[in-house]
């Protein structure tokens, strides 16, 4: 009976101590991530921090308990190991680093179990590894029947005959979020998010990426043929434009041109997202998180102080209060030159257009091509507010001769009137 | 006589302050300079990769050339002076940016100075900023001061390019002050506060 008891106490001991170091390990991953995962992941982990309306793709919402990254089955939640490895290693052609060159493994796995707070799916559920057969090594024995897998599978219907997507019959996919997405370029092995390992690409043939159209295919062949298609997908890597001769890096931009020119919508929208057109040209909430649904549709107050206070115009397709009357000339016009419609003039600073006028001309087309595919939000944006004559000479007075430097502001909320829906009958 | 010199006084007087009035008003004549005398700066202070005798890498180089002046990297890294830009002392950083909640911050030296420019950097730190906004010091920048969210866009091989291009520039030593984090601006309500350059690092 004695026995008993001294068990019972040890048992509880051991208990509190587990459920105490949890929540250690759950209070040093919340520091953690309030001071390095916020900005993108946002502090409810819902993926809505202020950086990830500029992300492609977009940060994982952690509340949804989707994982994308897993060694577990299709629909299942990640296990500890698996959320660590991407938070450790990062997710390749992501904007998510690799943390492990940074913090130690108890950070990441204090880490690991903190975002697994954010979605009650991990105390529900306990996650289920798939069971693996042995490794093949690479040979073009294997990499012949991989082929085969390849077609049997019908992975071309989504990655093109030659993994590029070029031949896809299906595009134009959307993820669970609602975001839209592409299917991997299979000759880019760099951008595979999970590792360009064959084992990585073997795990996710058997996973699935969940959250996204790319299902799990366990069963659909056997395990020997998974691994054989893992290794036909690792010899359609193409040598990367670092390693890349100068004739091959010819043709390799003559090929990047041709496919700017045949499909300049596609190649605006690239120059659009990383120029960051939509970083001024949307509101900004109190919190410094963008007004998502009034992406591209201007609205930000930019105090210019002693030149104009300026409020971001309305890019989006609306005829009444954004580009949609505006003709292409006089769009170019204004992206090289800064002078707008009615003749006026804007300064060098904030819009950058002194370095958009180095833009090729194609590029140049190509930005208005896509700027044209932006759906129309209605957001009137005011006539900019000019200074007084005397404020002015009092601005420059105070900037040439008193040397002072006037900083130049910019201010949270939508200064454009967007409130149709709201306006009160 | 003195009735005449009362006179002069006065109309030089006059002249001597509508002359002041005009020297503020149109200096910087910004109204009166041509757009392209803005951007034409931009082109000319970026150097050239005819010097690079791989091929291979120069056609890296200039493509990253290109990139690099297109998205305005020189429009934070390059110093403010009293004529504008410093263009001899292109992006040697020195652009300060006051943000609330989070911090002071000075654009960096991205020239390939050994002590204070991006010489110290491995390819894969000058990445790791330009692809997550993540410092070598293990903070993630403000992605409203360095705007690594938008640049993240960029396909890897296009970074690369933009990273063969900095590693050739002039190395210029600018040693640049330490972010401060977590300061307020001046102005309670704007969220963030540009300032031309931090003339405490001149």
């Amino acid at each position: 009976m004695k026995q008993f008891h001294v068990a019972v106490v040890l048992l509880c001991v051991v208990l509190a101590g587990t459920a105490s170091s949890l929540a250690g390990e759950v209070s040093l991953g919340r520091t953690l991530y309030e001071a390095r995962c916020v900005q993108c992941h946002g502090k409810e982990g819902k993926g809505n921090g202020p950086a990830s309306t500029f992300l492609t793709p977009r940060p994982r919402d952690f509340t949804s308990g989707t994982f994308k990254f897993r060694s577990t089955e299709s629909g299942g939640i990640p296990t500890d190991e698996d959320i660590v490895r991407s938070i450790g290693n990062g997710l390749h052609g992501t904007s998510m680093p690799d943390w492990g060159a940074f913090v130690g493994k108890d950070s990441l796995l204090a880490l690991a179990s903190y975002v697994k707070t954010f979605s009650p799916r991990f105390s529900r559920e306990t996650p289920k590894p798939i069971k693996t057969g042995p490794t093949v090594p690479l040979s073009p024995a294997s990499i012949a029947a991989g082929e085969k897998v390849y077609k049997k599978l019908e992975c071309a219907s989504c990655h093109g005959n030659d993994g590029r997507c070029n031949d896809a019959i299906a595009a134009d996919f959307v993820d669970d979020w609602g975001y839209k997405i592409a299917a991997t370029n299979l000759a880019e092995p760099w951008t595979f998010r999970g590792g360009r390992a064959p084992e990585d690409i073997y795990l996710r043939f058997m996973t699935g990426i969940d959250g996204t159209p790319m299902p799990s295919f366990a069963g659909s062949a056997s395990d020997r043929e998974m691994r054989d298609l893992a290794n036909y997908v690792t010899s359609l890597a193409r040598k990367p434009a670092w390693s890349m001769t100068a004739e091959e890096l010819t043709a390799f931009y003559a090929s990047l041109d041709k496919a700017a020119k045949s499909n300049p919508v596609e190649r605006g929208r690239y120059l659009a997202s990383s120029i960051g057109c939509a970083a001024c040209h949307t509101p900004m909430r109190q919190d410094g998180t963008m007004m998502e649904e009034l992406k591209f549709a201007g609205g930000q107050r930019w105090d210019l102080f002693p030149f104009a206070n300026v409020v971001s115009y309305n890019l989006t397709s609306d005829k009444e209060t954004g580009l949609g009357n505006w003709t292409d000339d006089q769009l170019k016009a204004f992206l090289t030159t800064g002078v707008r419609r009615d003749g006026s003039r804007m300064i060098p600073y904030p819009m950058p257009w002194p370095a958009l006028a180095h833009l090729t001309a194609d590029d140049l087309s190509a930005i208005v091509a896509y700027l044209r595919t932006i759906p129309p939000v209605h957001n009137a944006i005011p006539e900019p507010a000019t200074p007084g004559v005397f404020t002015y000479l009092w601005g420059k007075f105070r900037v040439l001769i008193l040397k002072e430097d006037i900083p130049i502001k910019a201010y949270a909320g939508n200064a454009g009137v967007a409130a149709q829906k709201e306006v009160q009958p | 006589m003195k009735k005449f010199l009362k006179w002069a006084a006065i109309v030089v007087g006059l002249l001597a302050v509508m002359g002041f009035i005009g020297f503020l008003w149109f200096i910087p004549p910004f109204s009166l300079v041509p757009p392209a005398e803005f951007s034409k700066p931009l082109i000319a202070a970026a150097p050239s990769t005819s010097d690079i005798t791989d091929d291979a890498e120069r056609m890296l180089a200039e493509r990253g050339k290109y990139i690099l002046i297109v998205h305005d990297c020189s429009g934070c890294h390059t110093p403010l002076g009293d004529q504008g830009p410093k263009y001899d002392e292109y992006l040697a950083g020195g652009g300060k940016g006051v943000f609330k909640g989070y911090g002071t911050f000075t654009s960096r030296n991205l020239t390939p100075d050994k002590e204070t420019g991006l010489a110290r950097r491995t390819d894969e730190q000058v990445n790791r900023v330009l692809r997550s906004g993540l410092l070598p010091e293990g903070r993630i920048a403000y992605h409203r001061d360095m705007p690594w969210a938008v640049y993240s866009n960029w396909t890897e091989e296009d970074r690369h390019a933009v990273l063969v291009y900095l590693r050739h520039l002039k190395p210029i030593r600018h040693n640049i002050p330490p972010d401060v984090e977590g300061t307020a601006g001046a102005d309670p309500v704007a969220l963030e506060t540009l300032f031309g350059s931090d003339n405490a690092i001149h």
